[in-house]
């Protein structure tokens, strides 16, 4: 009750969506500064690709899951968008296979498998996202060595030292296409960061868009590392920013020539470029897929998919709302 | 194939891309536990099987201002057929038309087959008409079914019913009469068409010109032509008839046109000359007078009556040809005016009712084409009431299905529909009691030229789309064209 009583007359806000990371929460904001920065459209013909990936469990089986991943990278090159579409990749993961299976993986995609004998390998229910994680990386991996001159976008920070992102890994990847005279920029759809108690991304300071806030004086606990320098982005009209991370390599007038460039070269809709939305749009499965999925297991394999009994819904009826109520 | 939802008497099935299945064709599902019994169903609408995120899915595929975005996909498992397949199912909209029992047929659909375990498999026609045992003795090839197999009715399927021919302009509809009258001829039926666009004259001849094996036995009769009658041949009731009803005359002038009538039979002089001389010394009112001798100079400038008696012959000589070896008669009204086709018409029903109460004939198919534009409003009940027990079976063939009275949709037999786009249209048909509404509606909508939706005891109350067959018959109906001979 006492902590109700501090958000009372103050909006709050439904279906806010749930971090699978907490990396964030190891971040200090207790020094954090803004600094405004204006933007303005620079259209020189600058090729912009974006990578996304996606990942979900199709079914269970006795021993383990099903599980199926798929990646998509899109650019932009003289007007038109085109795609490359991998997957999608279906996996069987026992607790048997789990450590085999990410070990070829990372062995396949990076040679590196001795990089993570430090670390355990990832539990069952963690190997949708982090078979995910490794496609990802791969294919941001393959656009750094195949891109000259642009711009390349990321999903997600470029916080590294965490299980999915090791931060050589991550630097490698960097170095890569600063080698080959990209920029990196890493927006984030959610963040945790707060200034003054607020979201960054909720911060309105009355400046007309497009423009940035960068934020100095964040301080990553280890083993958190920062690879880029952290900003808000706010690049249409409208209510929407996002958490935007740039090479820290990258000397700041480069940077910010960079998100001009990609002003200038890119579609945007609600302060999102359209390259990476349509990245994430390629990879993601629809319902139809997970069916033609089902449907390839069933053929292929003889695999018979059972739908296991909700014990929420079996127990308490129509109070039972799922298991992603417990 | 799998079974999905039943309501009703309507079920749906899911069907896969790789099973050819179209409107109108018919499966059968047999359960799994129960060998013996099983469900015939006829499809009757083919849709897109709600898949979850489809919408998604073509969203996807066009993000680029409407245009398909280029790319390639990297598919080593080959997961996209399976997506296709599933994008590409279908449901089917199935009406429960029978239930098999150890190869006998009931029209009942209480019974469910097992939704997990039924076979369900596309059951040619064949097969159909044998379980439904529609083998007759005087067998009408109506033409081909989908499955590339004939579709025969019996001839004694059309004996003693009302039947309709209807579908919108240049469907095929008098196409299929020409087809029928002669089968029927060739069973020694008597066969009389209002032909009201001289479309059936040549039925007699081959598409080339020749003469084909019908040719003595069609008799083309034209009002005022050859086609002509005398007033002795006439009854009082033919002619009030046509007086009352073609010509509107009013009572009072009709009791002093009887009184006429009679003294001039007593006379023995019922001529028309001095049916017109009576006429104007008859002592009655000058505007019952007036009312007669209108009346009269319409019957006699219409041509169709005659003093000559042998020259009024050829209607009875040709039905009792007809009656001997089959023949068809055709009335030619193509030239013939609205109130002269009335008068003839009138003539002709009820001279037809004379001679089948006596017995004289035995039983006659009449094929009447629109025939609003000349039977008088009373004659739909008769026609399907009073006639039909007299032996007249009537086929009404018309392109405008809402000029034929709703009880006659009801009482109707057999029904061969052609297409039909117009929903109003479609509801006036649908009405028909042989047949549920969405059959109707779904089916013939989106029938090709000269397919027809068979309905009713023809094909033992299985809707049947069938593409009717070519004839060998010199055409007449064919449309005057203005650019014909510019092309």
């Amino acid at each position: 009750m006492h902590s109700l009583k501090h958000v009372q007359n103050q909006p709050f806000q439904l279906n806010q969506q749930t971090f699978q990371q907490n990396s964030q929460e190891r971040i200090q904001t207790a020094r954090i500064e803004l600094q405004h920065i204006p933007l303005e459209r620079r259209p020189e013909e600058t090729v912009v690709a974006a990578v996304d990936t996606s990942s979900m469990k199709i079914g269970e089986t006795s021993k383990g899951i099903l599980i199926a991943v798929r990646g998509a990278s899109v650019w932009k090159q003289k007007r038109n968008y085109r795609y490359l579409r991998l997957g999608p990749f279906i996996f069987h993961i026992t607790e048997e296979n789990r450590k085999e299976v990410y070990n070829i993986l990372q062995m396949t995609c990076f040679n590196s498998s001795h990089e993570q004998k430090r670390q355990s390998s990832p539990r069952l229910f963690q190997m949708p996202t982090r078979i995910a994680n490794l496609l990802e990386r791969w294919l941001q991996n393959m656009l750094s060595k195949t891109v000259s001159n642009g711009l390349i976008l990321f999903d997600g920070s470029l916080t590294s030292g965490i299980a999915d992102t090791p931060s050589q890994r991550m630097k490698k990847i960097l170095d890569n296409t600063r080698k080959r005279d990209n920029v990196v920029l890493a927006f984030s759809k959610m963040t945790t960061l707060r200034f003054n108690g607020y979201l960054i991304t909720d911060v309105l300071l009355g400046y007309k868009p497009p423009y940035l806030f960068e934020l100095s004086g964040l301080k990553p606990k280890p083993p958190i590392v920062l690879l880029g320098d952290v900003y808000v982005a706010r690049l249409t009209k409208g209510n929407y920013a996002f958490r935007l991370d740039i090479d820290k390599e990258v000397p700041v007038e480069r940077r910010v020539e960079s998100i001009e460039k990609l002003l200038g070269n890119d579609l945007f809709s609600q302060s999102y470029p359209e390259t990476l939305r349509l990245a994430h749009i390629f990879c993601t499965f629809t319902a139809n897929e997970v069916i033609a999925m089902q449907h390839f297991i069933s053929r292929k394999y003889n695999l018979k998919i059972i739908n296991r009994p909700d014990m929420h819904r079996l127990l308490f009826g129509p109070f039972g709302k799922g298991e992603s109520c417990s | 194939m799998k079974l999905y939802k039943k309501e009703g008497n309507i079920l749906q099935i899911l069907s896969f891309p790789n099973e050819t299945i179209e409107k109108g064709d018919y499966l059968l599902i047999e359960d799994g536990d129960n060998a013996t019994k099983a469900l015939i169903v006829q499809v009757i609408s083919v849709q897109f099987a709600n898949i979850p995120g489809i919408l998604e899915e073509l969203l996807r595929s066009l993000p680029d201002g409407g245009e398909l975005m280029q790319g390639e996909d990297f598919d080593p498992l080959e997961i996209a057929p399976h997506i296709t397949y599933i994008q590409d199912a279908r449901l089917l909209t199935c009406k429960i038309r029978a239930t098999v029992e150890n190869e006998s047929l009931s029209p009942s659909s209480s019974w469910l087959p097992s939704r997990s375990r039924s076979a369900i498999k596309k059951l040619p026609i064949p097969t159909l008409f044998k379980l439904g045992k529609t083998d007759g003795k005087l067998p009408i090839i109506l033409g081909g079914t989908k499955d590339a197999s004939l579709l025969t009715i019996d001839a004694s399927s059309l004996d003693g019913r009302l039947n309709i021919i209807t579908g919108k302009k240049e469907t095929g509809k008098s196409h299929l009469s020409k087809l029928l009258i002669p089968n029927l001829v060739r069973y020694g039926a008597t066969v009389v068409v209002f032909d009201l666009n001289g479309e059936y004259v040549s039925l007699g001849m081959t598409a080339d010109g020749k003469r084909n094996a019908y040719h003595h036995k069609i008799h083309v009769l034209t009002p005022s032509q050859n086609f002509k009658v005398s007033l002795k041949q006439l009854h009082l009731h033919v002619l009030l008839s046509i007086l009352i009803h073609a010509l509107h005359l009013p009572g009072t002038s009709a009791r002093e046109f009887r009184r006429i009538w009679r003294s001039l039979k007593e006379m023995g002089t019922l001529t028309i000359r001095e049916l017109g001389e009576a006429i104007r010394n008859w002592r009655c009112n000058q505007h019952v007078r007036d009312a007669l001798f209108s009346r009269y100079y319409a019957l006699v400038n219409s041509g169709f009556f005659s003093d000559n008696v042998a020259e009024a012959m050829l209607l009875e000589e040709s039905l009792f040809r007809a009656k001997k070896e089959g023949g068809a008669i055709i009335i030619n009204l193509r030239n013939t005016s609205s109130i002269d086709r009335q008068i003839v018409v009138e003539y002709l029903l009820g001279r037809l009712v004379e001679l089948l109460k006596s017995w004289k004939l035995k039983a006659i198919f009449l094929f009447a084409e629109e025939a609003h534009l000349y039977l008088r409003e009373t004659y739909w009940d008769d026609i399907v009431t009073r006639m039909r027990h007299f032996g007249i079976f009537t086929t009404f063939v018309t392109n405008q299905p809402d000029t034929i009275r709703q009880n006659i949709y009801r009482q109707a037999d057999n029904i061969f529909l052609f297409n039909f786009t117009n929903e109003h249209d479609l509801e006036v048909v649908s009405r028909a009691a042989r047949v549920d509404a969405e059959t109707v509606k779904s089916i013939a909508r989106d029938l090709p030229p000269h397919y027809c939706l068979a309905l009713g005891k023809v094909v033992r109350d299985f809707p049947m789309v069938v593409k009717v067959k070519a004839l060998d018959v010199k055409t007449m109906g064919e449309t005057r064209l203005f650019f014909k001979d510019m092309n």
